[in-house]
């Protein structure tokens, strides 16, 4: 479609002498325009717009013949005629001098040129014209309008004739026909007589010819509108007839459509009136209305003065509208609105004064439609007197600029899934979807069942939202200039296309074409500009796959030709495959691997299409399939808007069974002149059987007759893909009709494939209205691409008067926006409608994974409440609960019902509610559903239809699980809401919750206004909130509030709450979550601890406890250090150097099992490396193994099992996401900016995982030092061994030996030591070091005990014994040990390693750090 | 901080004895590597789009996967010794055109093809000028038949880095690798180009509440690492937005030598890119009559003086739009040049400068207005046609403007960049 760009280009005439413009007329061939003043006829090129000459009359001829009117060229343009006011036509003969040119630039000899290029006169320079008067003809009689045809020139006076005047004049002479001998009726049927038109003055006031009507839509001085058509061939009064437009009485100017057959009326009531001819018939027929409407245009709707001019673009796709109060209005050839200049920034300036509206007294479209010059007939009044030199240049000729959709001349639907809009030079692409898109697509897959949202890094709802921005939101173009070079010498691009990806484009000019790849921003032309300039494109290209296939007339051998040309080689001729075609080419496209070609002679051509490797360039070869004559169906080939093929079929029962057929060409679909029309492959005769046989029958299948499917239809969508999953959309054919919104031919399936009934339809048209002009379809999306127009105002930026003139004053900026519309619950919506639930639920579920599926629902159950709930007349069938039942059939059904509830007013609530069902229920099946979020929006709305009661009681539902789960903004907020729920129930009912400010105004209003801001803080609640807000909620605004007694009981009640949850944590040993939910909601942990030491904070299970920290702090179990790991670093930072083990079950069991199991079979591999190692190493293995600071015992299963491990699992994502990077980065500095080896990265990965994440280790510190201050020692000694550190032990031991702590609290300490260390033998040995590091202690400590109280004491020979135990399972599978060790020398070793226990373990880990750097052999 | 010495630093110290990989690590994974060599499959994502900002967090989603063969009953778990991953900046200037200074590690333009050790810049040209720290992705990682595992890579692009850019005597082009490595192959890289923009300035800028807000209590760290990064991002967007909103008027007369041709009206001069410049010619005032004007949006690529190979040698130039227009008759008219999205913002390092102008070009008449114009009395009809023939000059002006960066989420759309990169090994 079209769209305005920029501002307009102001010319300025270089004559001197001044005359006011009064009309401006283009040559047929748009390469000049003539501009009339009163006593002036000038020509000027059209590219670049200069003056080429102007012909002035003689003063004493200019009295004669009175000022000049209107102007007409040749069909040829080799002449011009002129009327003038007294009834005089002047005939104006244009001689060209060949060769000759004008302003053409004389460079100074040795100076810088701009630019040269070899035809560079005839393309930058202006042609030299003549302009010689031929003849002067004198009607008598005032002129009212001229009509130019192919032979004759037409001219209507104002006694009522018909002046039919040949173009050379000589032969024949003129014609006239008295208009009162043309016979009219309403229809050509009727009678051969009509009535005459029976009185004296009336005459025709415009009128224009119809080539593909064959006759003149003509307008009458008294406001009566017709068509008059010669019956014959002739064109004489006797053979005339006419036929009028019944309902028009007050018809100003007419503008015909020829290829649409249509005839625009302008009317004096600023509407325009839109014809065409039933064929049948013959009489007229209204086809659409173009009005400004109210409701966009509610000051100037009523009151734009009669139609002054219309003018449609040379491509018949736009009518240019223009009133007597001046303004521009675009509309699409079936009524769609694209631009009006009468609203807007066009009529307000920035500062909110009307403008004067450009006034338009003639205006023409030049080119390619890039092009309209008006002359501004508004000027005239600006320019008395002041500053006469400058002002006096001024002429009223405005060229604005236009930006048209490719679809409007290359209709190659099938790759459509873009937009691409052409402008003069340049080319604007929807950017990135191509890639983007299917990002959505792709991911939305997963989300599709996580109604919470996630803000980890890896949560689909990120790629989500930004893919679905780039669709949606985004507004930038792609811009392509296009290449100069070719430019320059082929202005003005004729035809565009963009492959299926969105990666290359292709333009036609005049001649030959040019392409670009959005990859390598790159243009490829012609290497050979005589192929080039032979080669003219005549019926638009496609892209097929790296192929660009075109239809050409070859200049040098004056034949029509079918090219392909292969992207990737160079564009020349010898690249490209060349078939000969018969006859002129009109239209092509391209379906799967077929070409589709439309010709003059009116027939389709379809040619299969196939690519051949061959070397280095593949060629597509071309064969033909199948030959259709069109010509019964066809008056005209011109009238044919577009051809395709489509897998579209009537039945589609058959494809259900057979969807393999959905993708074949299964029929042509033909816009004819507006309307839609189907030829199906006839199946119904004994082909079908034969098709098996001989797969080439197929392809000849007939086509049925005709069936017209639509009206007025501008676009045509329909893909060739396949999804199983979306047939409803995919196998859709999706049409744009103008005015009246889209249609869309939906198929029906039948239900559990089952044979449908033969007289249940299988297709349906539904008509959907949307806000845009769609220029793409994106079938599995659904949703429509578009664009529009939009302004933008500089004019604020000029404050001086002078400036008035200024153009960037007088007119916005315009700018084109990308839009994208979603449709599905327009067609949702009419399926319930029409009792089609089935089919709409089918439809639905396979759209529901689209991300924006739940608005699309949303929407459907708004526009339906809104419509029904504000009707005035009583709906004995309502939609809302159909609709409402309907939504239920989605897991978002309760998050719609809200998100709507929430938009609408709450007058319409309980309407919705009677529809949907009790809030109440509904919020009790979120919380079910754990959907809290959806929970909270609901309690707003049982907040504002509830008792307080019952919104406290749910509010507290919501609240404890808000908690379990860990939501602490839900949580804060839900506090909030208790707490104004509870000052609200002190004050007298309708509770008015206030939560920041004490409101004074209460009742229904205010009612409402909180909800809303309420909602919105919620909705917040995600996104905005900035750490300030959430940090200080809890303790600013609550803690005022509770110095308030009003609501003290409410905080007693909510602090009761955090305490019991605070408490249940603490019994499941939750310490991290306990941590977060202190720190979230501001709960003073260390007081309730203190409370609390002797009850919940005691610990009853040291293991268990233990074993559970780690689980939650991914704090992996110590393993003691392998003695076969080599540490490249000597500097001894890294000595606790310990494998790690992180197995998926941490549970100590599993892992002892597994140890078993592969200690055996791990044998023989060590084995097999000492084989490959060498004595000599053993001999230093040996050594070291009888070091005396042997414990390696324990280790070589470990080792081992190693090479199972995931040594980063901690960071896999696979298991958890919570870890991000966890601590990467502490590797030691001095390397940071190395690239490290194998060994090191081994090495250090070790030692990290070993440590746990660096964020626990702050944790667990921060919640030891809170329990340190509580006095929760037994808490403190369980993060000690977790982080296995002695002092903090020590300081708790001090601590209970200083001061006197309960006797109970040091037994449950001792008693719970004793357990770990039990545990430790058994499960886990590699806290053993620890344990035995502070066995003194813990001996300390039982003494200490012991002597408070005397029961079952503590044995440390029960701790050696179990230390046996478990050694000898170690050093048996110490024999794989990659260690090498010799198994014969194990016992010995495993009693020394006992010997040595008491060593402390720095030492240990010292003396293993010597021993295995011994260990390396290099 | 382009230094070539740290890249000189590195080699050196990849040099060094003590780092070299030791054999011993290999032994353990013998028997799998036996085996005969199927594939995992490596794919790195980046998941918001290959285009940041200076500061900004890069994640990238590594994922490995051992591909499920049906053909090979036979399937066997795949493992991987290491794979660590590292972003740097690859510094590549054009020999004829800029002298660096002499240094023993710039010997090496091409990095050694070394096979043992995790160099992210082996086998690229150029120098390393900037590499962050080289983060561990995993150690033996054990994939069974159709198993895959994800990792995330997380790191803060460096503030005060060059941008990302290609220029005809100098490149700078960021990269993240992932080096990984079978047991007793080679170090494979997979190679993940993205783009970098910089805004000036935008290190200066002090997150004010940042100490107040601060937590102390580590349960409240979650989040704040994401809102750290997103607030840049939003401070860089409201920076952008202040410094490219604001528009006023710039008024220039053109005039040569002859006299005045016109006035020219621009409405800003700070940009981004993905915007377009607007400007307008007023000609009806002019005295002397334009022929044609052309406007190109160019780019100025200048070596800083000490760099340079030849002493004044001349700057590089380089178009991004241009729009030419016949306006002999032609009283007011206006242009829109695109700024590309896939365009470098101007910035200056201490090797190179990059600056933005508007090149303007005028052909004008060597007469003035008038004159040729009108031949004709009032006693005859008369008849007008231009000249054939113009003596012409010509001449030009540039105008400088200035561009920043734009939303980096913007420009990933047109990036030339993939968010997807893999390799199987």
């Amino acid at each position: 479609m079209y769209f305005l760009s920029g501002w307009p280009k102001r010319l300025l005439c270089p004559l001197e002498v001044l005359e006011q413009p009064l009309h401006i007329q283009t040559d047929p061939q748009r390469a000049f325009f003539a501009v009339l003043s009163p006593s002036q006829l000038s020509i000027w090129y059209c590219r670049p717009s200069v003056l080429i000459v102007s012909y002035k009359e003689l003063s004493k001829a200019a009295s004669q013949f009175g000022p000049y009117k209107q102007a007409e060229w040749r069909p040829d343009s080799t002449m011009i005629a002129v009327s003038t006011a007294n009834g005089y036509i002047l005939f104006f003969e244009i001689p060209s001098a060949r060769d000759k040119y004008l302003y053409e630039p004389v460079y100074p000899k040795g100076g810088p040129h701009l630019k040269g290029t070899p035809h560079y006169k005839e393309e930058q320079c202006a042609p030299s014209l003549n302009l010689e008067m031929k003849k002067v003809l004198d009607l008598q009689a005032s002129i009212t309008s001229l009509q130019s045809t192919i032979e004759d020139l037409l001219v209507a006076t104002a006694d009522g004739f018909l002046h039919l005047i040949h173009w050379d004049g000589m032969t024949n002479g003129r014609k006239a026909i008295n208009l009162c001998t043309v016979p009219f009726s309403v229809d050509l049927q009727s009678s051969r007589a009509g009535s005459l038109l029976g009185f004296e003055d009336v005459y025709v006031r415009d009128m224009e010819y119809c080539a593909t009507l064959d006759g003149f839509a003509v307008v009458f001085n008294d406001g009566r509108v017709g068509f008059i058509t010669p019956m014959s061939s002739k064109f004489t009064a006797e053979q005339l007839h006419g036929v009028w437009a019944q309902d028009v009485i007050d018809g100003t100017c007419v503008a015909v459509n020829n290829k649409y057959r249509l005839m625009a009326f302008g009317c004096a009531n600023g509407s325009v009136q839109v014809y065409t001819i039933d064929t049948t018939t013959g009489a007229m027929q209204f086809s659409h209305k173009l009005e400004l409407t109210p409701k966009q245009y509610p000051d100037i709707w009523n009151k734009t003065g009669p139609v002054k001019l219309m003018r449609w673009s040379p491509d018949s796709c736009v009518v240019m509208v223009t009133w007597e109060c001046g303004g521009l209005s675009l509309w699409s050839v079936f009524g769609a609105q694209l631009i009006c200049t009468l609203g807007g920034d066009f009529a307000y300036q920035s500062d909110g004064s009307k403008k004067d509206p450009l006034k338009i007294s003639s205006m023409t479209w030049g080119s390619e439609g890039y092009h309209l010059w008006v002359i501004d007939g508004s000027s005239s009044n600006v320019k008395p007197e002041r500053d006469a030199n400058n002002e006096a240049h001024q002429f009223g000729i405005l060229q604005f600029h236009f930006i048209k959709s490719a679809l409007t001349v290359n209709p190659c639907m099938s790759n459509q899934e873009q937009v691409l809009l052409q402008g003069e030079d340049r080319l604007y692409l929807n950017c990135g979807d191509a890639t983007q898109a299917q990002s959505p697509r792709n991911a939305s897959a997963h989300s599709e069942h996580k109604p919470t949202r996630e803000r980890g890094p890896f949560s689909d709802g990120s790629l989500d939202s930004q893919g679905l921005s780039t669709l949606l939101g985004h507004r930038h173009w792609h811009v392509v200039q296009i290449h100069s070079t070719y430019l320059e010498s082929n202005w003005p691009i004729r035809f565009s296309a963009i492959d299926k990806l969105g990666q290359n484009v292709a333009v036609v000019g005049k001649f030959g074409f040019a392409h670009y790849s959005l990859l390598t921003k790159k243009w490829k032309l012609f290497g050979n500009i005589t192929q080039e300039q032979n080669m003219m494109v005549t019926g638009g290209l496609a892209w097929w796959n790296d192929f660009i296939v075109l239809a050409c007339y070859n200049l040098n051998d004056h034949q029509e030709e079918l090219r392909v040309y292969l992207r990737t080689s160079n564009l020349d001729n010898a690249f490209a495959h060349i078939t000969k075609l018969q006859a002129d080419t009109l239209l092509l496209s391209i379906f799967r691997d077929i070409v589709i070609l439309f010709r003059a002679d009116c027939s389709i051509c379809l040619y299969s299409i196939e690519r051949r490797p061959e070397g280095l360039n593949p060629t597509a070869s071309i064969q033909v399939l199948q030959e259709v004559s069109m010509s019964r169906y066809i008056p005209h080939p011109f009238l044919v808007v577009s051809v395709t093929l489509t897998s579209v079929r009537t039945e589609t029962g058959i494809t259900l069974k057979m969807p393999q057929q959905a993708c074949e060409a299964e029929s042509i679909m033909l816009n004819l002149a507006g309307q839609l029309i189907m030829l199906q492959r006839d199946r119904s005769g004994p082909q079908i059987r034969d098709k098996d046989n001989n797969p080439n029958q197929r392809k000849h299948l007939p086509f049925c007759a005709p069936v017209v499917l639509a009206q007025s239809v501008e676009n045509v969508w329909t893909t060739c893909r396949i999804n199983k999953q979306k047939r409803h959309l995919l196998e859709a054919l999706w049409l744009s009709c103008g005015g009246a919104g889209m249609k869309v031919w939906l198929p029906l399936f039948p239900r559990d494939h089952r044979k449908p009934h033969s007289f249940l339809s299988r297709r349906i048209m539904l008509p959907f209205h949307i806000n845009i002009y769609p220029l793409a379809v994106l079938f599995e999306d659904a949703l429509v691409l578009g664009a529009v127009n939009d302004t933008v105002l500089y004019d604020c930026l000029y404050t001086q008067t002078s400036a008035r003139e200024h153009l960037e004053v007088l007119f916005p900026f315009s700018i084109v926006e990308r839009t994208s519309q979603i449709y599905l619950h327009h067609i949702l919506r009419q399926l319930l409608v029409r009792n089609l639930g089935e089919q709409a639920l089918l439809l639905a579920h396979s759209c529901a994974t689209l991300p924006y599926f739940s608005h699309v629902l949303e929407l459907m159950l708004h526009e339906v409440l809104e419509e029904e709930a504000t009707s005035r007349e009583p709906i004995p069938d309502p939609l809302l609960p159909t609709v409402a039942k309907f939504i239920t059939e989605f897991p978002l059904f309760l998050q719609t019902v809200v998100h709507c509830a929430r938009k609408t007013e709450y007058a319409l609530w309980n309407y919705l509610f009677a529809a949907v069902g009790n809030p109440k229920d509904l919020f009790e099946e979120c919380l079910m559903a754990q959907d809290l979020d959806t929970a909270a929006s609901y309690l707003i709305i049982l907040q504002n239809m509830e008792v307080p009661a019952v919104s406290r009681q749910h509010a507290t539902l919501l609240f404890n699980t808000a908690l379990e789960q860990g939501k602490w903004d839900l949580c804060r907020h839900m506090i909030r809401f208790l707490k104004a729920i509870g000052s609200g129930e002190t004050e007298t009912p309708p509770a008015t919750p206030t939560t920041q400010e004490p409101s004074s105004s209460s009742g229904f209003e205010f009612f409402r206004h909180r909800s809303i801001s309420l909602s919105q803080s919620a909705e917040n609640l995600h996104g905005k909130f900035n750490l300030t807000k959430t940090l200080s909620m809890p303790s600013g605004p609550s803690g005022k509030r509770w110095s308030k007694d009003s609501d003290c009981a409410e905080n007693m009640y909510i602090d009761m709450m955090l305490w019991r949850h605070a408490r249940h944590l603490l019994e499941e040993i939750k310490l991290k979550d306990l941590g977060c939910f202190a720190a979230q909601l501001g709960f003073e942990l260390i007081g309730w601890l203190c409370k609390e030491r002797a009850r919940a904070a005691r610990v009853e299970d040291f293991v268990f406890a233990l074993k559970k920290l780690h689980k939650d702090f991914l704090w992996p179990f110590p393993v003691i250090p392998a003695s076969s790991i080599n540490s490249p670093f000597k500097n001894g930072k890294y000595k606790t150097a310990v494998g790690e083990q992180l197995l998926k079950s941490q549970s100590a069991d599993t892992f002892v099992n597994m140890e078993m199991d592969t200690g055996v079979s791990n044998t023989p591999r060590s084995r097999s490396w000492l084989g490959t190692i060498g004595s000599s190493q053993r001999e230093i293995d040996n050594v070291s193994s009888h070091g005396p600071h042997m414990q390696d015992a324990f280790l070589s299963p470990l080792l081992s099992k190693g090479d199972e491990c995931s040594i980063g699992s901690a960071t896999d994502l696979t298991e958890t996401s919570s870890v991000v990077d966890g601590d990467w980065t502490m590797v030691d500095e001095n390397f940071s900016s190395l690239s490290l080896t194998q060994s090191e990265l081994e090495h250090l990965s070790l030692e990290l995982a070993s440590k746990g994440p660096h964020k626990s280790q702050v944790q667990l510190r921060y919640l030891l030092h809170i329990f340190m201050e509580a006095g929760c020692l037994d808490w403190c000694i369980i993060i000690g061994l977790i982080l296995r550190e002695s002092s903090v032990i020590n300081q708790v031991f001090s601590i209970m030996q200083s001061s006197d702590i309960d006797g109970e609290i040091c037994q449950n300490i001792k008693t719970g030591l004793h357990a770990v260390d039990k545990w430790a033998s058994t499960d886990c040995p590699g806290y053993k070091p620890f344990l035995n590091s502070i066995k003194p202690q813990i001996q300390k400590l039982s003494e200490i005990v012991e002597e408070q109280v005397q029961p079952e004491a503590f044995q440390p020979v029960n701790l050696s014994k179990v230390t046996e135990q478990a050694n000898p399972r170690a050093e048996e599978s110490r024999t794989s040990s990659s260690h090498g060790t010799n198994p014969q020398s194990d016992a010995g070793n495993g009693n020394a390693s006992r010997h040595e226990e008491d060593k402390s373990k720095t030492e240990d880990e010292d003396s293993f750090q010597e021993g295995s750097y011994d260990c390396i052999v290099s | 901080m382009p230094v070539p010495g740290l890249a000189v630093a590195i080699l050196a110290l990849l040099q060094h004895p003590a780092l070299s990989p030791c054999p011993l690590l290999g032994f353990s994974w013998q028997v799998c590597s036996r085996a005969v060599q199927a594939m995992i499959e490596v794919l790195a994502k980046l998941g918001r789009g290959p285009v940041f900002l200076a500061g900004e967090v890069l994640e990238c989603v590594i994922t490995f996967t051992n591909p499920l063969s049906a053909s090979s009953t036979s399937a066997s778990s795949e493992m991987l010794a290491w794979a660590s991953a590292q972003i740097h900046c690859q510094f590549h200037a054009s020999e004829n055109r800029v002298a660096l200074p002499p240094s023993d590690g710039s010997k090496h333009d091409v990095q050694a093809e070394n096979e043992t050790v995790f160099v992210p810049n082996r086998g690229e040209r150029g120098q390393c000028i900037l590499s962050t720290p080289p983060k561990i992705l995993f150690c033996d990682l054990r994939l069974d038949p159709g198993e895959s595992k994800s990792y995330s890579y997380c790191e803060t692009l460096p503030i005060d880095g060059p941008p990302s850019f290609r220029g005809q005597s100098v490149k700078y082009v960021y990269k993240l690798t992932i080096g990984c490595q079978r047991v007793n192959s080679p170090i494979k890289l997979l190679r993940v180009p993205f783009r970098v923009l910089v805004l000036h300035g935008l290190k200066d800028y002090q997150f004010p509440q940042d100490e107040a807000v601060a937590p102390s209590n580590p349960f409240l760290e979650e989040e704040e690492g994401l809102k750290k990064d997103s607030r840049l991002a939003d401070l860089a967007t409201e920076l952008l937005m202040v410094a490219t909103s604001r528009r006023s008027l710039h008024l220039y007369n053109i005039s040569n030598t002859r006299g005045k041709v016109g006035t020219f009206c621009i409405f800003k001069t700070v940009y981004k890119i993905g915007e377009d410049v607007i400007g307008t010619f007023n000609f009806s005032e002019g005295d002397i009559p334009c022929l044609q004007f052309s406007v190109s949006l160019q780019t100025e690529e200048s070596i800083q003086e000490e760099f340079q190979r030849r002493r004044g040698q001349p700057v590089s130039f380089s178009t991004h739009a241009r729009h030419q227009e016949a306006c002999l008759h032609t009283a007011q008219s206006s242009f829109s040049l695109p700024i590309p999205l896939s365009s470098t913002p101007g910035f200056t390092t201490n090797i190179v400068s990059l600056k933005w102008r508007l090149h303007f070009e005028f052909v004008t008449s060597g007469e003035s207005a008038g004159t040729c114009l009108v031949r004709g009395s009032q006693s005859e009809a008369v008849t007008w046609t231009g000249v054939e023939q113009m003596e012409v000059d010509t001449f030009s002006w540039d105008l400088p403007i200035k561009v920043l960066p734009t939303n980096p989420i913007l420009a990933s759309y047109v990036s030339q960049f993939s968010n997807t990169n893999s390799i199987t090994i």
